[in-house]
Formats: structure tokens, C-alpha cells, sequence
């Protein structure tokens, strides 16, 4: 089997050859490749050339992520807060971090309604960024897709899967979230729930016509989605239900209607909503966790129904040793892979600390242990 | 008073997180002559109330962090009114910032905010704090524990650097620090020597609790 074919199976809940390995790889490509976090966060063929050589040298990977959460220009477009950046705000080897304001108000509710998804996102970016203000965004995320087209066709001719061709950053109550605050969001959690409720149909389609043009724009059938503030360590199920899971099912939906596999991302512990995925369509989606989750429950409860990718933990990775790797890789070959349905990956982003010997264990462990046949 | 559980209307109330019945009982006891110490009183029986439904895992997050927001909104009111300052603030004094390198604040603010709900004074040190800024305000506030929040693993160098310093400073027998923050565990508070992990925000208060009784 090819990678393409190898993701495929996985994702169909058959067997492939052997398990799909498939990191996610941000800044990390920097410290392998031996650039810094500024230069890839904002130089796109140094940012390529270093997750070719990573995903190469250390797999090679079926899939790779073209580090997209380092693409300074993204983030800059989908995080509705200010972002501190390598090189300009922080040291140049220093992750980007996001500065935690109340940047969003309790207005832009009504403002997303009014405006509509374009307009409204627009008047979003000019604030975070006046030079973006008006239609002056549309240039840099024109020559961002071009970049990003060019980059997935150059991994490609690797033989690797590109993992996905756009970024959704979640659902409205996620995205908010970032933008107003956690405080600020709990209070309208009880507050201005018809609020979220409204602005959120709004939300829901005007990004998710963007995620199914970008994704295939760039020729990738998988669009990640952002998630882990409406996770249940934040909001009860019945909020959950309420506020975030009719916007995941209508996103979920439409995706798998435009042929596309959803990379339902889920950052923090989603164990006690894991039954609710039973509701999105069966074979066409992919769990990816972070470490936080039960991920051998989301075996036992999802195995049949969704692919679960994961979970190699950023402190291990960082912080152990390579046999403890190789042990948890194993473990989650033997318990998670059994029967197909299954990517190896990191827990959430390879830490940009971790050892080179703990992330090039990752693709050993699945070389060793996870051959179906 | 009326009870209502065990709670007063006012408890009842916070726990139920009616924000403007909160309000509209504040300031009705506070007409009806009550003293804000004991107004308090009855508020922070209602934050405990909160706390237990979280355990119990009625409560989430998010209804602590907004239950957290109806309580200061309370005493911004009923705090100068005080006879003491010190009145509501019998738990003990924590140190809390985030290490040098890492400016996330969400999990140091809900630590903080559920600290002071607790009865603990809060030194809130802020975010990218370097080692040195930890051991001062320690020493200032003459805190019995320190917390260090991180949320990336490039910040543990930053993390035992101020335990370090700690140490250094001759204070590391007087002062407990604890870590917290969603890459960190039991291996990694071994790995850096730190005395405490708290999972969640609920097990930072109750680490407070043993350290400061």
C-alpha cells in the first residue's frame, strides 16, 4: 500500500498494510531542520523544506501536516486575538504564543449576524491587523493558498499525504472562546446563550463554504478542525449539546457531503463526550487526541464507527526516554490499532524540545509492531 | 434567614448562579442592616456549594469560572465595607504566575480565581515571570506557596531555574511549590522537584489547603 491508500483504509476502519503514521508537526520542523521559529513561522520554502526533511528523515511519515500552526499569516487570519510572534515579540526560537485578551465583545455576536461570515471577518481582521482592514486581507491569504497549493504538491511528490488542506478553527463557541476570554465566555455560556445560538448559523456556514473551497483549492480531502474549549472540562454535556453540538454535526456534515474527512482535533479530555461522535457519519471521520483523553476508550467506543489518531504525549516526547516511547507507541499499535482504524501520532504538536530519538521512535514503534499482516 | 439546603437564598442563589439574584440580595441585606462579613459568609457557603457540584461533576468549568465572576462582582461591593481588611482572608498566602517564556494565563487565572473564592490573598504575578520575581514576591508576601503554571514543555527549563532559585535563596524548607498546567504531571513535578502537581484547578485549592492550614 502507498501512504494515500494507508490513510484511506485507516479512515474506513479496514486494515491497511501496517499502522499510518502521521505526527503533528509544527515547530518541531524548526528545531530538526535547524532553523529557527521565526524563520518558518514566516519564510514558506524554509518552512517546507523543513517539514520535508523532518517527515522524511524521521519516517518516513505517511502524512504530514505542512506545519500550518506555525504559518504566521494563518494564525494571524483564524485566532481572533493578538498573537505574540518569534523574532518580533519573542526570542526567535520561541514558540508563538497567543496573548490572552477580551478582544472579541459581547457585540460581535450581533455584529457576525448583521454583517454576515465575509463581512464580519473582515471587520475582525482590520481591527486585529489594520493593515489587513477591508478587502487589503484578500491579498495575503490569496498568495497564502498559492503557497500552500505549491508546498502540498511538493510533499506529495514525496509520497506523503498532506494531512489536511485547510484549518477550520472550530465552531463558533471555540472560536469566541479565544476571542472573548474564558471568563468572559463562561458568563455567556449562561448569559447570551440565544446570542451564540444565532451568530453561530452564521459562523457555521460561512466557514465551512470557505474550508470546502480552500481544501479543494489545494487538492487535500481532510480539513481539520479546531477544538478544546467546549471540551467537557469546560461545559457540561448539556451545554454541549445546546451550544456546540448542533454547529460540530452541521460542520461534520457538510464536509463528508463535499467528500471531505474531517480531522475532528480535540484538545483536552473529550472521554465523557466521546458517545456523542457516535452521531457523526460512520467511516468518514477522524478523532485525533492529545493525550489528555482516554484514547484506549475512544477505542472501546469509537472504534467502530470513527478512525482515532493519536496520542503520543508532548511530556514524553520531551521528557522520556526512547524505550518509554517505543512502549506507549506499542501499547497503542496493540490496543487502539487492533483491527485497523487507527494513525499513530503525537499528542497534539511534536514539542519543539522533544528528543529526535523519541520522535524518530514513533515511526520505528509502527515499522516494528504494526504490520497487519 | 431562609434556608434552602442548608444554604441561605443568597448561597442558594450564588450556587444556582443567578447572577442579578446575587445582586438584588447584596444589597438587600445590606439595607436590612446585615454586616458584610456575614453577607460573605453566606456567599462563600455558596461558592463551597459550587465547588461540590463540580466534584460531584454537575458543575464544570465553566459554571466555576462564572460563579468565581458573581463572587468578586459581590465583594467589590461588600470588601471596603469590611471592618478588617484582612476579613474573608483567613486561608493563607500563594504566590501564582506562569514561568518565564510562557504567557498563557487561562489556567493561572482560573487558579487564581478559585483561590480567592477559597479565602486565599492572591499574589498574581502575572505571565513570562522570571525566576528571580517568584523568590521576591515570596518573600514579600512571606507565602508558604508558590505555584508555577506552564502549558509548553520549552518552559520547564524556566520552571526548575525558579526552583533553583528557590533553593538558592535559602527558602526551599519554608516555601511548597506547586506546578500545574495541562503538560505537566506527576513525572514531570519529579523530574523538576517541585513538591505538588494539581491536575485541575479544584486539586490547586486543596493542595492550598494542606499547605496553609
Amino acid at each position: 500500500m502507498n501512504a494515500r491508500q494507508r490513510i484511506a483504509a485507516a479512515v474506513a476502519l479496514q486494515k491497511p498494510d501496517r499502522v499510518p503514521v502521521a505526527p503533528l508537526l509544527d515547530h518541531y520542523a524548526a528545531t530538526y531542520a535547524g532553523y529557527t521559529c521565526a524563520e518558518i513561522m514566516t519564510q514558506g520554502d524554509k518552512r517546507i523544506a523543513a517539514v520535508i526533511k523532518t517527515a522524511t528523515e524521521l519516517g518516513p511519515w505517511d502524512m504530514t501536516f505542512l506545519a500550518d500552526t506555525a504559518n504566521a499569516t494563518l494564525l494571524q487570519m483564524g485566532v481572533p486575538i493578538p498573537i505574540k510572534l518569534p523574532g518580533r515579540d519573542l526570542p526567535p526560537n520561541s514558540t508563538h504564543q497567543f496573548n490572552e485578551v477580551e478582544f472579541l465583545t459581547p457585540d460581535d455576536y450581533a455584529l457576525l449576524e448583521r454583517k454576515g461570515f465575509l463581512l464580519f471577518m473582515m471587520d475582525v481582521m482590520g481591527r486585529l491587523k489594520p493593515e489587513w482592514k477591508g478587502l487589503r486581507a484578500g491579498i495575503p491569504l490569496v498568495k497564502t493558498m498559492l503557497e500552500y497549493r505549491r508546498h502540498a504538491k511538493m510533499v506529495k511528490r514525496q509520497g506523503m499525504e498532506v494531512a489536511v488542506g485547510f484549518v477550520h478553527p472550530g465552531i463558533l463557541y471555540e472560536w469566541f472562546s479565544l476571542g472573548r476570554g474564558i471568563t468572559a465566555m463562561s458568563a455567556d455560556t449562561f448569559k447570551r446563550k440565544d446570542a451564540i445560538l444565532t451568530a453561530g448559523k452564521v459562523w457555521r456556514k460561512g466557514m465551512v463554504n470557505l474550508a470546502i473551497l480552500a481544501s479543494r483549492f489545494v487538492g487535500v480531502p481532510r480539513v481539520f478542525i479546531g477544538q478544546s474549549r467546549a471540551s467537557p472540562e469546560f461545559i457540561s454535556r448539556r451545554n454541549f449539546e445546546t451550544l456546540v453540538m448542533p454547529d460540530l454535526e452541521y460542520t461534520v456534515n457538510r464536509l463528508v457531503a463535499a467528500g471531505i474527512t474531517p480531522i475532528i482535533h480535540s484538545d483536552t479530555n473529550w472521554t465523557k463526550f466521546f458517545d456523542l461522535f457516535l452521531r457523526f457519519p460512520a467511516r468518514k471521520c477522524i478523532l485525533e487526541l492529545d493525550g489528555k483523553s482516554d484514547i484506549f476508550k475512544a477505542k472501546e467506543i469509537l472504534g467502530s464507527h470513527m478512525c482515532i489518531m493519536g496520542d503520543v504525549p508532548a511530556e514524553l516526547l520531551a521528557l522520556g526516554s526512547k524505550e518509554e516511547v517505543l512502549d506507549y507507541c506499542r501499547k497503542l499499535i496493540e490496543i487502539v490499532g487492533k483491527d485497523g482504524g487507527f494513525i499513530l501520532s503525537s499528542g497534539c504538536s511534536l514539542p519543539p524540545n522533544a528528543k529526535v530519538e523519541n520522535v524518530r521512535a514513533i515511526y520505528e514503534a509502527a515499522e516494528k509492531w504494526g504490520w497487519y499482516s | 434567614m431562609e434556608e434552602h439546603d442548608g444554604l441561605s437564598e443568597l448561597g442558594r442563589a450564588l450556587a444556582d448562579l443567578d447572577e442579578g439574584g446575587v445582586e438584588h440580595l447584596v444589597r438587600q441585606h445590606l439595607d436590612h442592616g446585615m454586616s458584610p462579613e456575614a453577607i460573605i459568609n453566606e456567599l462563600s457557603a455558596g461558592m463551597a456549594e459550587v465547588g461540590e457540584l463540580f466534584r460531584q461533576e454537575e458543575y464544570f468549568l465553566t459554571e466555576l469560572i462564572y460563579s468565581g465572576d458573581i463572587f468578586k462582582n459581590a465583594m467589590a461591593v461588600l470588601q471596603p465595607l469590611c471592618k478588617t481588611a484582612a476579613d474573608g482572608k483567613a486561608g493563607g498566602v500563594v504566590v501564582l504566575g506562569t514561568v518565564q517564556g510562557d504567557i498563557h494565563d487561562l489556567g493561572k487565572n482560573i487558579v487564581v480565581t478559585l483561590l480567592e473564592c477559597a479565602g486565599f490573598t492572591v499574589v498574581d504575578i502575572g505571565v513570562d515571570v522570571p525566576a528571580q520575581r517568584f523568590v521576591e514576591a515570596a518573600v514579600e508576601s512571606q507565602a508558604v506557596l508558590v505555584g508555577m503554571s506552564m502549558l509548553l514543555t520549552t518552559a520547564f527549563d524556566a520552571a526548575r531555574e525558579t526552583i533553583t532559585a528557590f533553593t538558592q535563596a535559602n527558602l526551599r524548607d519554608k516555601v511548597k511549590i506547586m506546578i500545574g498546567g495541562s503538560v505537566t504531571n506527576e513525572n514531570v513535578k519529579q523530574d523538576m522537584g517541585a513538591d505538588f502537581w494539581g491536575k485541575d484547578a479544584t486539586a490547586a485549592v486543596d493542595i492550598a489547603r494542606a499547605v496553609c492550614q
